[in-house]
This record gives structure tokens, C-alpha cells and sequence, in this order.
């Protein structure tokens, strides 16, 4: 308890300073008294025995000076000087001060946004218990309903073998399947809702299916209500409960206390609310737009608006699988090769199940080297952590660059006005300052600038943080990014503010502190100075050099980036990029039977044409671009695939009129017309890329051609070849294949398996959900977004509950597609802006600071006969130098960097020469501008002034 | 090593080096004999020394404080025999305690240098 009493005896005086200080006083002249009486004891006189007395003290304040000092509260009493002192000094010179605020709040908030992100979208770990166990089986980021390939093709399972490894999870502590896409559902919320605004309103939102053990799993706890468990799951098509997300509890349905027990009416099935997640849930897939409700895997049918996948029968993958390893298994490399081993194994055992008896040997050796890889998924797996992953790191380098510019701006102001506050400086030592404590007050002041720029620079990313995440999630108002800063990013902020401050502050205090106190005391410490300590030139020159080279090699990146956007942009599509509107519907949601899907196609497209200002309207299964995409192997009549030939092509269901409307030429033969009905023959249009491979000699037209899906298997007959046109991610550069059908030709039903045993009575038909197309594409004459008004009434019009879920237009769907891409040009070229701002301002400070610092020698060389461009041209020489070393730093430096990020370029040599060139050219220009200005100055010096101003 | 307590004590001719870390021990000392004022306890080391150490105020008044905020000591204003007022220092359960292992440690130190210069 000792350091408890002496902490407050410590405040006491800090408090009572001077009181302390009196009873000092008192002690110290009580001592001289007894001193006094005891040498007139011994015989000395009264004013001998005070003289002598007097001496042995010495200096009264010194002996007190000591007595402070070795008490600990001395340091702090210190430091709040200092504290003083540098808010004095800095408010003393409120232009530095504020140009230094400015670059460092924007230094450090830009590094705070960009953490915010990295935060969220890499870092965070799930809010579940010990998420280090967490593995998903295969990378999960895809999501989709695939068939006919390997288990675990793409991280999907079917739901037998996922319920398979659920129930005997063998090494693991439990493994959990939840759906691999959260599909976009209706939602009714309860009648009796208090939010009338909403009141019986259809909501559509993203929900996913999860597995009974999925909640326990994850080790997840409900706000309020109970989670989906075993007994939720047991049964197909029972079990219709539903989880709901707090943000979803709030948004949607005023935060109702009692909504437990209500019933949400989920495309078109009452489903009972049991619970409500945590706000941080958002479930082990963490989306842009996550789910806002879970429901039982037992209840796909209505939740996918589909056949059931749960059967043997029907068994497709559309499940991701994550497990939880056992403790061991975390730390020990072995146990965990064992638990890859288990997995592998099972996978194995479940191809060899489905395929059947008769597995030709090289099948069996292919199934033995089937693996799963395990991934560790304690952050949750993410499609966006992959796909802005990259993107977000690049702006973190690209944000401590900038921050990196910015030290050294300050660094070089302090050195200048340490330099400036030399004499002072030397005062303090002679008068017995230690230097320890001018490199503390130094360092205070470099800590008070850092520290208060970050506190702006957290404003600043705040507002930055709600930019970025609008561009990041395109302006999607679910989402659960978040630009409030948590404990990590204050954290972090604190951190590289303290980190800055002493970067751009050691080199100024250390200066400061290396000063002689016998030189600088002489009068004329200017010109003593000019004359040379070298390394007082050192540091400012370095620095300048550092900024110059960093400076570059933004602007190289910058440069890099927006050439490979703009190649991006402007590659060939092959499809109409300037009058589409874009628009997606949900029929199914509406409660549109299969048997209706025609009829409302085509009354869309006839009503959708009358508007003003389009030219024509079509609808197809997937859009001409869009992340999304429809696939499955094909097969010719009269080609034989070699062994393993890859027979894959992307699929589109298309009306008539849609590749006028999209703007796609058909290279031979004719396109798909309103003339294709269901009654004639059923007829496909093949891209290029797929009639050259398979059909070089050009006879593609006529052939007949079958998809291995059964609804839609044809078989169906070319008719025409189209041109390539890109359909998913606009890197991708392969040539697409791409094989169009009629959606008019697509039947409503498609004809039941007959069943094995002939004496059961035959199936009922399945209805056949590929007739329904969800895209809408207008062709428009002119500003395609002038149509969206029109768009909307029209649907209205047709039928007020067919929901439009998004509408864009074409120029916004593919900038949506390469949205890292923007992301990272548009915030690199910002920053690299930035950087160069903040490097004229330094390089200007320094030049300027030099010109003052040889004001007098520049009067001398005037008065000896030096002429104005004469001196003009030594001050620009300096900074042409500082150029040069700078360049040939910086250019070799900006290579390596191209090197490293050529594979985020497209179709570009990260050799760029304009890129290269035009950044030397900026640099340059900034660097002779910045010392111009101070070099003209003193090209126009007035000797005598000059002379006689010290 | 010997070494300068500090500073302020070059500016008595007449003061001796002291051992570093030993003017604590020695005030322990002069206090476990009684209470003292701080001039009192500088005359009574002077004497017992017999002048060999001078201490100063510059050295003494810090270390009395150092004492005091460690819990070693306790001060009191108190009227002196000739009734003038002074602050008297004394110790407390845990100065006595700090002044016997110190002594202790003392003895052992000295002890063993004593023996390696006699070697």
C-alpha cells in the first residue's frame, strides 16, 4: 500500500504546490537557525556564525530544486510543462501549426479509414466462441446449386452427405451446412406490426438455411428467443421457424420487444420468429448484404422457391460445410493432418457412393486423389475479404506512404525551427538544463501535433469510412459495415499517432539536444550555422530526397492503376454499353405459377416497349453482364468429346428481340425472334468462341445440340452464331462460350422420372422454375436512367406486387464489376495527390528556410558582383540535385513496385513508358515549381539589407 | 567505486567522498537513535564521524524525503530545546526494519571487500 500513499502524497503537493513550497522554506530556514545557534554555541559571532551557516546551505533554490526532484511528481510536474510550453510554442505559429494539423490528420485519417476496413472485412474475428477451431471445407466463397461434378467441387455438398458428416463427425467436435447463397426472399411481417408504414408491405431480404447443429456449432447465443436447433431440422418441408437479424429486427420491424413467437410470412409460408441474433451476428458467410433471417435447411423448397434438393433422387450441392476442430487439432500439426485425412476419406467414400458398382479403375485412382482442403476460418469466410482483400492492402501501403510524406514534411519544419530556436536553445543548457529534458520538451511538442492529429484525422476517416463503404457496397443500405470506429481502430489511431509523432519528431529533438552550447551562444549563430555543420544540412536534404522518391512512387502506382481501369472500361464488351437499362423482377415472389411465366414475359415486354424513349425491351435469365451465371457441360450430335474434354458453356434463357435490344451481332445465321414459340422447333444461338472450337470448319449452323440439365435439354438446333461478348468479370479475357435458348421454348413443366417400378402410379409433373427469367433489358434512345420513373409506373401498372429489385443502368452494371479496380485507382490517384501536395509543401518550407538562413550570404555574393539569375540558379540547383538523387532512387524503386503489382493491371505493361514518363514530368514540375518561388526571392535580396540584418 | 553523492557536494571543500547508496543507511542510523531535525542529524554524522563526512542540505533535505515517501520515516514540526520550531524526523517500524538489513548487507559487503584486499 506504500505506492498507494505515496501516489496521493504525490497529488497532494502537485496540488497544493505551495504549501509544499512554504514548509520547504520553513524547514530550510529553521535549518540555517539551528545551524546558526549551534556555531554561536561553539563560540563563533553572531554574524560569522550567519555567513558561515549561509555557506554551508548554498544556494537555497538549488537545495529545494533537489529536494522536488526526488519526488516522482516532479516528472509529472514536468511534463505539464512542457505540455504548456509546447501549446504556447505552437499557437506562437499558427500557420506551421495548422499546415501540420492539416497533412497529419489526413496522413493518419486516411490510414484510420482504410483500417476501418481492413478491420471489418479482413481482420475481425467471428463473434463466436473460440473461433481459431473454425475450418471451412474448401475455400466457401463461391455459392450457387451445381450438380454432375466431384463433392466439394467449389466448397458445396449435397444435403445427405453434409446431414452424413453432421452425424458422425469423426475427428471433429461437430460439423454444421448452412446454404451457400442467402436467396432473396418476401417477406410479410406480422399483421399486428407496429410499424404501419411497412404494415403488410412485402420486404424482400436475403435468408439463409443452416443446418440443426449450426447455432450450437458456432457456440452463438440469441439476443433474445432461442436459436434453430436439431429438432428444427429433423423433418423435409417442417420446421418453419426463422432466426431474425437484430439489423432486420430494427429496420424492418420497429425493434418489436414481443416479436418471439410472431409469425413472418415467408414467400407465401407462415413461419414462426424464435429468436433474434446479436448485432455482430451476421453468420459464419459474411456478405456485403448479410442474411436477415436463418431458417432450417428442412425448409428449402420455400425459402428457394424450388423442388426439394433434399431427396436421393434430386440431390444437388448447394451447401457450404464448416467444422470445429478439436483443441489438439489447433496447436498440433499432426492431429490436424489427421483431421484432413478423416475429411478426405468421406469425400472419397461419397463420390464412390454416388457413382455407383462399376468405377473403371482410373476413375478410382482419380477419386483417390479427391481433396478437401481445410481451411482456417476463424474470421469466417468472405467473398469480399478475396475480392477487395487485395484491393484494401494495396491502400494501406499506398495510405502509409502518404503518412510516411507527411513525417517528413514535419520532421523537416521542426529541424528548421529547432535551427531557428538554436540560441535558445543554448540558453537553456547554459543555465544548466539537461539535455534530456530538451529532447523530452521536443519530443512533447512532436507529441502534442501527432496526438491532435489524430483525434482530427478520426474525423476525417469517419466521414472517409462512410464514403468508402458506400463505393464498397455500392450504396446498398443493409449492409452491416460499420464507419463508427470500434476499440481496435481507436487503438490503432492512437498507435500510429504516437508512432508518427515520434518518427517526425527524434531527428528534430536530437538536434536539438546535439547542439554545442559554446558556439550558438555567439551573436552571429546565423551565419555560424550557414557555414556549415554538414549535418545540419543532412537530415532536411535527406528528407526532401525521401519525399521526392515516395512522391514517385504514388504517382507511378497512380498512373498504373488508371490506365489499367481505363483499358478495362474501354475494352470490347461486345455488347451495347451506352443505352441499357437494367432491371430485375421476381416473378416467383410474386406467387407467379411456372404455367404464367410466358404470358407476363410477354406482357412486360409489350407494355415495357410502349414507354417514351425505348426502343426495344427484352427479358433473359441472366443479364448481358452481371456477376451471376448459368452453366452446365453440352453436348453436339455428331461430335464425340474426347476424354475429359471440357464441354462447359455459360447458358442464357432469352425473348425474342434480345440481341437487338443488347446490342449483340450475330456473326452467322439469324438470332432468336419473337417467332420462336413454344409450338416450333426449339432452336439455340451459339457464341463465336463455342461454333470455332467445335465446329472449325464452319458448319455449326443446323446441328443439334443438348444441355445436361434436364429441364431444358433440348435437344435444340443451331440457328445462328453470335459475336463473343463478355458476360461475367471484365478481367476475364478468355473467350466466352455462350449458348442462348428461346425462353418462350422453354417448357413449364418438365416431365416426371418414370418410376422404377412399374406399378406405381407416375409422379405429378414438376413445375420447371428455368421459364422464369428475372432480367429485364431496355434498349433507350437516350439517357437510359430517364426511363426509371417510366420503368417503374409501368411494373406498377402490370401488377403493383411484382417486386423490382434493382435497376441500373449498363454503365453502372459493369462498373460494378470492376469496382476494386476503382476503388483502387480512384483512392490511389487521391492519395497520390495528396502526397504531392504535402511534398511541395515541404520541399517549398526548405527551400524557403534555406533562402532566409543564407539571406546574408546572399547579400555578400550581391555585393561582390553576383547577379540575380546567378543566384537564382544556385538556389534551383540545390533543388534540381535534391531532383536528380531523388529520381534515380525513386525510378528504380517504382519498377519493383510495378513489378509487384502487375497481376491487379489489366492489359497493361507495368512498364508503362507514358505512365513512367508522365510521373517523372509531375514530379519535376512540382519540385523546380516548390523552389522557384523561394529561389526568385532570393534572386531579388537587397544587399544592404541583407548585410546589415544581422 | 567510489563516487560523488552528488553534485552539490563538491561545493564544501572540506566534505569527503562518500560511498554511494551509504548517506540513507547513515541517517537510518543517527535516527534509530532518536528524533532529529535535519541539522541535527548533518551535525550528529558529523560528529560520530568524526568529521570524516560532511553532509550538506543539498544531499541531506532529498534523501530525508526520499525517506519519508518510502514509509521510512515520519516528520513532525516540533519545538526544539531552545524552543524554536524544526521538523523532526523519525523512524518508522519499517525504517527500523530497513536500517537492519541494511546493516546487515553492510557488514557482509565490507566483510568480503575486506577479504579480497587482504588476499
Amino acid at each position: 500500500m506504500q505506492w498507494l500513499t505515496n501516489l496521493i502524497k504525490g497529488f497532494t503537493s502537485l496540488t497544493h504546490k505551495q504549501r509544499v513550497e512554504a514548509e520547504l522554506d520553513e524547514e530550510l530556514h529553521s535549518y540555517v537557525r539551528e545551524s546558526v545557534a549551534h556555531k554561536q554555541g561553539n563560540g563563533m559571532t553572531p554574524a560569522v556564525a550567519r555567513r558561515a551557516a549561509l555557506a554551508e546551505m548554498g544556494s537555497r533554490n538549488s537545495v529545494k530544486h533537489q529536494v522536488w526532484s526526488s519526488r516522482w511528481e516532479s516528472t509529472l510536474d514536468n511534463l505539464l510543462n512542457d505540455i504548456r510550453l509546447g501549446i504556447r510554442t505552437l499557437s506562437k505559429s499558427p500557420g506551421f501549426t495548422v499546415v501540420a494539423l492539416l497533412s497529419l490528420a489526413l496522413g493518419i485519417g486516411g490510414n484510420t479509414a482504410i483500417f476501418t476496413l481492413i478491420h471489418q472485412v479482413i481482420l475481425c474475428n467471428l463473434p463466436v466462441r473460440d473461433p481459431q477451431q473454425l475450418v471451412s471445407f474448401n475455400k466457401s466463397i463461391g455459392g450457387g446449386i451445381i450438380g454432375g461434378v466431384d463433392l466439394g467441387t467449389g466448397g458445396l455438398y449435397s444435403w445427405s452427405f453434409a446431414h452424413q458428416l453432421e452425424t458422425a463427425p469423426g475427428p471433429f467436435q461437430g460439423i454444421a451446412s448452412y446454404s451457400s447463397f442467402s436467396p432473396t426472399v418476401s417477406v410479410r411481417p406480422p399483421s399486428d406490426s407496429r410499424d404501419s408504414a411497412s404494415g403488410t408491405q412485402a420486404i424482400t431480404v436475403p435468408a439463409t438455411l443452416v443446418s440443426g447443429n449450426y447455432f450450437s456449432l458456432l457456440g452463438s447465443q440469441p439476443l433474445m428467443g432461442r436459436l434453430i436447433g436439431l429438432s428444427d431440422n429433423a423433418t423435409p418441408e417442417s420446421g418453419a421457424v426463422a432466426d431474425i437479424s437484430y439489423r432486420f429486427w430494427q429496420q424492418s420491424l420497429s425493434a418489436d420487444p414481443a416479436i418471439v413467437g410472431k409469425t413472418l410470412t415467408i414467400n407465401g409460408t407462415p413461419f414462426t420468429v424464435i429468436g433474434v441474433m446479436p448485432r455482430q451476428f451476421q453468420g459464419f458467410k459474411t456478405e456485403i448484404e448479410p442474411a436477415a433471417l436463418w431458417a432450417p435447411i428442412m425448409m428449402q423448397p420455400v425459402v428457394y422457391h424450388d423442388q426439394s434438393y433434399l431427396s436421393a433422387a434430386f440431390a444437388p450441392y448447394f451447401l457450404h460445410l464448416f467444422g470445429r476442430l478439436s483443441s489438439q487439432a489447433v496447436s498440433n500439426h499432426d492431429t490436424f493432418a489427421q483431421s484432413q485425412q478423416w475429411l478426405d476419406q468421406q469425400v472419397q467414400a461419397g463420390i464412390r457412393a454416388m457413382e455407383g458398382a462399376s468405377i473403371t479403375p482410373a476413375r478410382q485412382q482419380e477419386i483417390s486423389r479427391v481433396t478437401v482442403p481445410l481451411f482456417h476460418a476463424q474470421q469466417g469466410v468472405s467473398q469480399m475479404r478475396g475480392g477487395y482483400g487485395d484491393s484494401l492492402r494495396i491502400l494501406m501501403i499506398v495510405v502509409v506512404l502518404v503518412l510516411l510524406i507527411a513525417c517528413a514534411n514535419l520532421a523537416n519544419f521542426l529541424l528548421a525551427r529547432g535551427a531557428a530556436r538554436q540560441r535558445e536553445t543554448a540558453t537553456r543548457l547554459a543555465l544548466g538544463s539537461s539535455r534530456a529534458r530538451i529532447v523530452g520538451q521536443s519530443l512533447i511538442e512532436s507529441l502534442l501535433l501527432s496526438l491532435a492529429g489524430g483525434a482530427l484525422g478520426l474525423l476525417i476517416a469517419f466521414v472517409s469510412t462512410r464514403a468508402l463503404i458506400a463505393f464498397v457496397t455500392r450504396g446498398t443500405s443493409a449492409t452491416a459495415f460499420s464507419p463508427a470506429p470500434d476499440a481496435a481502430v481507436l487503438l490503432f489511431t492512437m498507435a500510429v499517432a504516437l508512432a508518427t509523432g515520434l518518427l517526425f519528431g527524434l531527428a528534430p529533438a536530437f538536434a536539438a539536444a546535439r547542439m554545442g552550447a559554446t558556439t550558438t551562444l555567439a551573436s552571429n549563430a546565423r551565419t555560424a550555422q550557414a557555414g556549415g555543420v554538414k549535418s545540419s544540412r543532412f537530415w532536411p536534404r535527406t528528407l526532401v530526397i525521401a519525399q521526392i522518391t515516395l512522391s514517385l512512387l504514388l504517382l507511378v502506382g497512380a498512373g498504373l492503376f488508371l490506365r489499367s481501369l481505363r483499358n478495362l472500361q474501354n475494352q470490347d464488351f461486345g455488347f451495347e454499353r451506352t443505352h441499357l437499362l437494367m432491371a430485375q423482377f421476381d416473378a416467383q415472389l410474386a406467387g407467379y405459377k411456372t404455367s404464367q411465366a410466358s404470358s407476363l414475359q410477354q406482357r412486360l415486354i409489350d407494355r415495357l416497349s410502349a414507354l417514351p424513349g425505348v426502343r426495344s425491351v427484352a427479358v433473359s435469365g441472366t443479364a448481358p453482364i452481371s456477376e451471376g451465371n448459368w452453366t452446365s457441360t453440352i453436348r453436339f450430335s455428331g461430335y464425340t468429346p474426347a476424354p475429359k474434354e471440357n464441354m462447359y458453356s455459360l447458358l442464357n434463357r432469352v425473348s425474342g428481340g434480345y440481341f437487338e435490344t443488347a446490342g449483340i451481332p450475330m456473326v452467322a445465321g439469324r438470332s432468336i425472334s419473337t417467332a420462336d414459340s413454344a409450338g416450333s422447333l426449339k432452336v439455340a444461338v451459339i457464341s463465336q468462341t463455342l461454333a470455332n472450337h467445335f465446329f472449325p470448319k464452319g458448319n455449326a449452323i443446323g446441328r443439334m445440340l443438348t444441355i445436361d440439365i434436364d429441364s431444358v435439354a433440348g435437344p435444340w438446333q443451331i440457328v445462328g452464331i453470335a459475336r463473343d461478348s463478355k458476360s461475367t468479370d471484365p478481367r476475364n479475357t478468355d473467350p466466352i462460350r455462350m449458348t442462348y435458348i428461346p425462353l418462350a421454348q422453354i417448357a413449364p413443366f418438365t416431365p416426371a422420372d418414370q418410376p422404377a417400378d412399374a406399378g406405381t402410379k407416375p409422379a405429378p409433373p414438376e413445375p420447371n422454375n428455368n421459364c422464369f427469367a428475372s432480367n429485364l433489358i431496355l434498349r433507350t434512345s437516350g439517357d437510359p436512367s430517364r426511363s426509371i420513373a417510366d420503368l417503374r409506373a409501368a411494373m406498377a401498372s402490370i401488377d403493383p406486387n411484382l417486386p423490382l429489385l434493382h435497376v441500373t443502368s449498363i454503365q453502372e452494371q459493369v462498373s460494378s464489376l470492376m469496382s476494386h479496380d476503382e476503388l483502387v485507382s480512384a483512392f490511389t490517384g487521391l492519395f497520390s495527390m495528396l502526397a504531392l501536395l504535402l511534398a511541395a509543401i515541404g520541399l517549398y518550407g526548405v527551400m524557403s528556410y534555406n533562402v532566409v538562413r543564407r539571406t546574408n550570404e546572399i547579400g555578400i555574393r550581391f555585393a561582390l558582383g553576383a547577379s540575380g539569375s546567378t543566384v537564382l540558379w544556385m538556389i534551383l540547383r540545390e533543388a534540381l540535385l535534391l531532383l536528380s538523387v531523388g529520381l534515380i532512387l525513386g525510378l528504380p524503386l517504382a519498377a519493383t513496385v510495378a513489378r509487384l503489382i502487375r497481376l491487379q493491371l489489366f492489359d497493361l505493361n507495368p512498364f508503362d513508358l507514358a505512365t513512367f514518363a508522365l510521373a517523372v514530368t509531375v514530379v519535376s514540375a512540382m519540385t523546380v515549381f516548390s523552389a522557384y518561388l523561394p529561389a526568385r526571392r532570393a534572386a531579388k535580396v537587397d544587399p544592404m539589407v541583407a548585410i546589415r540584418c544581422d | 567505486m567510489p563516487a560523488k553523492l552528488d553534485e552539490a557536494s563538491q561545493h564544501t571543500p572540506e566534505s569527503h567522498d562518500m560511498i554511494q547508496g551509504t548517506l540513507e543507511m547513515l541517517i537510518l542510523k543517527t535516527l534509530a537513535l532518536e528524533p532529529m531535525h535535519g541539522y541535527g542529524v548533518a551535525l550528529r554524522i558529523e560528529q560520530i564521524s568524526q568529521g570524516v563526512f560532511r553532509v550538506n542540505p543539498g544531499s541531506l533535505l532529498p534523501a530525508l524525503s526520499r525517506m519519508e515517501r518510502a514509509g521510512r520515516a515520519r516528520s513532525e514540526w516540533r519545538a526544539t530545546e531552545n524552543n524554536r520550531r524544526a521538523k523532526y524526523y523519525m523512524l518508522t517500524a519499517k525504517g527500523h526494519k530497513a536500517l537492519a538489513a541494511e546493516t546487515k548487507q553492510w557488514h557482509r559487503q565490507t566483510a568480503a571487500i575486506s577479504r579480497i584486499l587482504e588476499a
